[in-house]
């Protein structure tokens, strides 16, 4: 790996976590009153903000209407100064265009599409600043956001990347140990019944390591479940105490 | 959502009440929201702020990166605007969907902001004819309801006002080559003459009256709009007229005499507002979206 | 006298209320926290029972014979069926729930109408009373004519007839309190703040009237006075509607958002509450956050006390 030794001798990384230490992670549901579902979400210096519209009467073209569940509809984009580099377009580039198949893919695979024949519902997904895992941050954000519109999910989906140097897989990559040019593995999980919903992977990997690999990314995305958890409880307590009866 | 349907009966009890002086939220004609600003939110921008104003919500980042005069001015940096109606704000914006309004949108801003009168655009020039700073001003939409323009130019004034640029040492190498060195340490920066940058008022002819800041149901039943920039000294610098129907010149001055009086009284909160957020400094947590 | 109008308006100082945002305090009496001592709250995912003798309800799935929770919000048990409410939804229609609705659409022999549901319900021309007698034949006449009775854009208070097996809704306005909604003030809130009560429709001791619909929508209007609710429900008036009506609207528009940002459930009581606790401030304060957290919070204990 050139220039920058992304795990020190004393197994610390660039930001002084360990191997497996997950950035800190802070969210919010509900944070815009228009939308049917919002979320915002912090995982240290990647930010990230997800809206959901739905379920609602099929837009557009009729024939997209499917009898027997409801279309998932997603778009990801990322804020033209999201990035350290200036970004010339938010979305539709083929970055974006390919990361709003995956989310659409993802949330496939978790929403109960089936009690909502006919209808469709859009997932927003915006990159407000850009460190890494932005769509693990993205993922994390609509699963927030999906709970709050009140959509059956089947379970969490959560995100997070895996790296690996120096025989050590490292979690929740930020943006320099990404570019770095390892190995970067990014994986969606439905954590209860360990059904991963994405599994994508760029840069070569000895197929020896590929096991220790993804056993860590599961591993980072059972963690992030469990934050995600505590913010999703938290949220339904407050509410429930104000509503009362 | 960018426009909203309402009855011909909604509309009429809209008309009645701005006739009355009393709108549906309560508010006189020339009464804004209450609003809210925040700078400093995104750590890869030289600037950016945050401002909500009702339900309209909108993030402004400003980038500065150099680049080269342009031919005309060899001595000034410039701007450039662009404004991102995400889909995140409404459906509607999805794929091309907002290009039209961001369009229609950004290039307003050039006429606004984009000029010597409201930044000195001189002093983000770095070498005559070589390099300057160019500030890219990019506007990201996360909720309409109703007023972006207005909030838009505050949120931009606000970033503009938080934007530091890197200090700029020329050196010349033996060929007689510029370099351009940039300061490492983030104290040694430029900011910024906030000064002269105008705020925008939107007034919306409603009947035989115009209000300020209106919402969604109040511009549906508006069949034009009188877009004015002014200065804190109340100097109007841009005005435009929006929106499908036409006024009467008569009406035309008593905008803007409206835009003018308003438009001035903003400046100063907001300059408070400002000044007093970076006094406290770290002092005051963030609320970003967290809050 | 136009003049002098707009003179004393111009001499009214205006001065944009600007601040720097502050972490939001949701208001709550602590009383009302020991309220979550007895509720089962469960996140997606969460496995209610693996007893089987239950019946699924919304809100749940079965994962591996155990009843599971697929979204988050409070478990209800009705004998034998569990349910999951969820914190915030869309409408979720049942058969004789009140709504109020904008007609979207004008098709042949029936009107799509807006909701807030997951379909765009439906109001069939044959669902509605016509001028001149109840039990008339639907002619092709008033076919034609359907633009006459309802435009796109128009909003209707309604009743939810029957639900189609997609889930939409199929409404009716055969009763005089539904139909066309003349002048007023339209808010849109989440359905899940709604009390259920015995009826939707007040007329509140203001003066004025507020439709809560099921969906959500909340409709505020000057109560009718006799020869408006004979019309039968397809006659708007557009006299103006008085200035005291307009100021008892807007403050009642006012609170109703205050309470939905503080998640205070809504029905006649409680507004009728916050109205009164507004009072010491102007209408168009409100909405301001420090004003908001007051109002809300004596609107509570007023309802505390009176629950004693």
């Amino acid at each position: 790996m050139a220039g920058l030794e992304l795990l020190s001798d004393q197994g610390y990384r660039l930001d002084g976590r360990k191997a497996t230490e997950l950035r800190k992670v802070q969210a919010r549901m509900g944070v815009f009153a228009q939308a049917d579902g919002s979320a915002y979400i912090e995982q240290g210096n990647t930010k990230a903000l997800a809206v959901v519209y739905g379920p609602h009467e099929v837009r557009g073209s009729r024939s997209r209407t499917l009898n027997d569940r409801a279309v998932i509809n997603c778009q990801y984009s990322m804020a033209t100064f999201s990035t350290s580099e200036r970004k010339r377009r938010p979305h539709g580039d083929r970055k974006s265009t390919e990361m709003s198949l995956h989310l659409k893919q993802t949330f496939e695979a978790a929403v109960l599409t089936n009690l909502y024949p006919r209808s469709q519902i859009d997932i927003y997904v915006k990159i407000l600043q850009s460190d890494g895992g932005n769509y693990s941050a993205g993922v994390n954000a609509a699963t927030l956001a999906v709970i709050d519109a009140g959509i059956p999910l089947r379970d969490y989906v959560c995100a997070c990347t895996a790296g690996f140097v120096d025989e050590t897989p490292l979690t929740d990559l930020c943006h320099a140990e990404e570019s770095g040019g390892g190995t970067s593995l990014a994986m969606a999980l439905l954590p209860r019944g360990g059904h991963i919903a994405l599994l994508q992977m760029d840069a070569r990997l000895h197929q020896d390591h590929l096991e220790t690999l993804m056993e860590a990314a599961m591993t980072a995305c059972k963690s992030i479940s469990k934050v995600l958890d505590q913010v999703v409880r938290q949220h339904l307590q407050e509410v429930s105490a104000l509503t009362g009866e | 959502m960018a426009t909203v349907q309402i009855s011909e009966a909604e509309k009429v009890y809209i008309l009645h009440g701005v006739r009355d002086d009393l709108r549906v939220d309560g508010r006189g004609c020339e009464d804004y929201r209450h609003m809210e600003v925040e700078t400093d939110m995104v750590s890869n921008t030289d600037g950016s702020a945050k401002v909500s104003l009702g339900h309209t919500d909108v993030l402004v980042g400003v980038k500065a990166e150099i680049g080269k005069p342009r031919p005309v001015a060899r001595d000034e940096g410039y701007l450039e605007f662009f404004v991102d109606c995400s889909a995140n704000a409404t459906p509607e914006f999805e794929g091309r969907g907002g290009d039209e309004l961001g369009v229609e949108l950004s290039n307003t801003l050039y006429k606004v902001f984009g000029n010597r009168s409201s930044l000195d655009l001189k002093s983000l020039c770095i070498s005559p004819g070589e390099h300057c700073w160019v500030l890219y001003v990019d506007v990201l939409l996360l909720q309409c309801d109703g007023n972006l323009f207005d909030a838009i130019s505050v949120a931009i004034k606000a970033a503009l006002f938080n934007t530091k640029i890197p200090k700029v040492h020329l050196s010349e190498d033996e060929q007689g080559g510029k370099e351009i060195e940039l300061s490492d340490d983030p104290y040694d920066c430029m900011r910024l003459n906030v000064e002269n940058v105008p705020c925008v008022v939107t007034l919306c002819k409603v009947g035989h009256r115009h209000v300020v800041d209106a919402t969604m149901q109040e511009k549906a039943c508006s069949v034009a709009s009188l877009i004015i920039s002014v200065t804190h000294k109340g100097t109007i610098t841009c005005v435009r007229k929006v929106g499908g129907g036409s006024l009467d010149p008569e009406s035309i001055f008593e905008m803007t005499e409206t835009g003018k009086r308003v438009g001035k009284a903003l400046h100063a909160p907001l300059m408070e507002l400002l000044h007093k957020e970076e006094s406290l400094g770290k002092k005051r947590d963030k609320v970003g979206f967290l809050g | 006298m136009t003049s002098n109008k707009s003179a004393v308006w111009k001499t009214v100082s205006m001065a944009a209320d600007m601040r720097l945002p502050t972490i939001r305090k949701q208001v709550s009496l602590s009383a009302s926290l020991s309220a979550l001592d007895g509720k089962d709250l469960v996140v997606p995912g969460d496995v209610i029972t693996s007893d089987t003798g239950f019946m699924r309800g919304h809100g749940t799935y079965m994962d591996e014979e155990k009843l599971t929770a697929s979204v988050a919000g409070e478990v209800e048990r009705v004998n034998k069926l569990i349910c999951v409410r969820p914190l915030k939804t869309r409408f979720n229609g049942e058969v004789g729930d009140v709504v109020v609705g904008r007609v979207t659409e004008v098709q042949q022999k029936r009107w799509k109408v807006e909701t807030n549901s997951r379909l765009d319900s439906v109001l069939l021309l044959s669902s509605v009373n016509l001028p001149g007698g109840e039990l008339r034949r639907r002619s092709a006449e008033d076919e034609l004519a359907m633009r006459d009775y309802l435009l796109e854009g128009d909003l209707i208070s309604a009743e939810v007839q029957s639900v189609f097996s997609d889930g939409a809704l199929s409404l009716h306005t055969r009763s005089l309190k539904y139909g066309k909604l003349g002048q007023g003030v339209l808010i849109q809130l989440s359905p899940s703040l709604i009390k259920r009560q015995k009826t939707h429709f007040h007329n509140l001791p203001c003066g004025t009237s507020i439709i809560l619909g099921n969906n959500g929508f909340v409709w505020l209007y000057p109560t009718p006075g006799h020869q408006d609710e004979e019309a039968g429900g397809y006659y708007t008036s557009l006299e103006p509607v008085s200035l005291s009506d307009r100021e008892v609207i807007s403050r009642l528009r006012n609170c109703l958002l205050a309470l939905s940002a503080h998640k205070v459930m809504l029905y006649d009581t409680s507004v009728l509450y916050c109205y009164e606790s507004s009072m010491p401030h102007q209408i168009k304060d409100i909405l301001k956050p420090e004003v908001m957290e007051e109002v809300v919070m004596v609107t509570r204990q007023k309802l505390m006390e009176q629950e004693g």
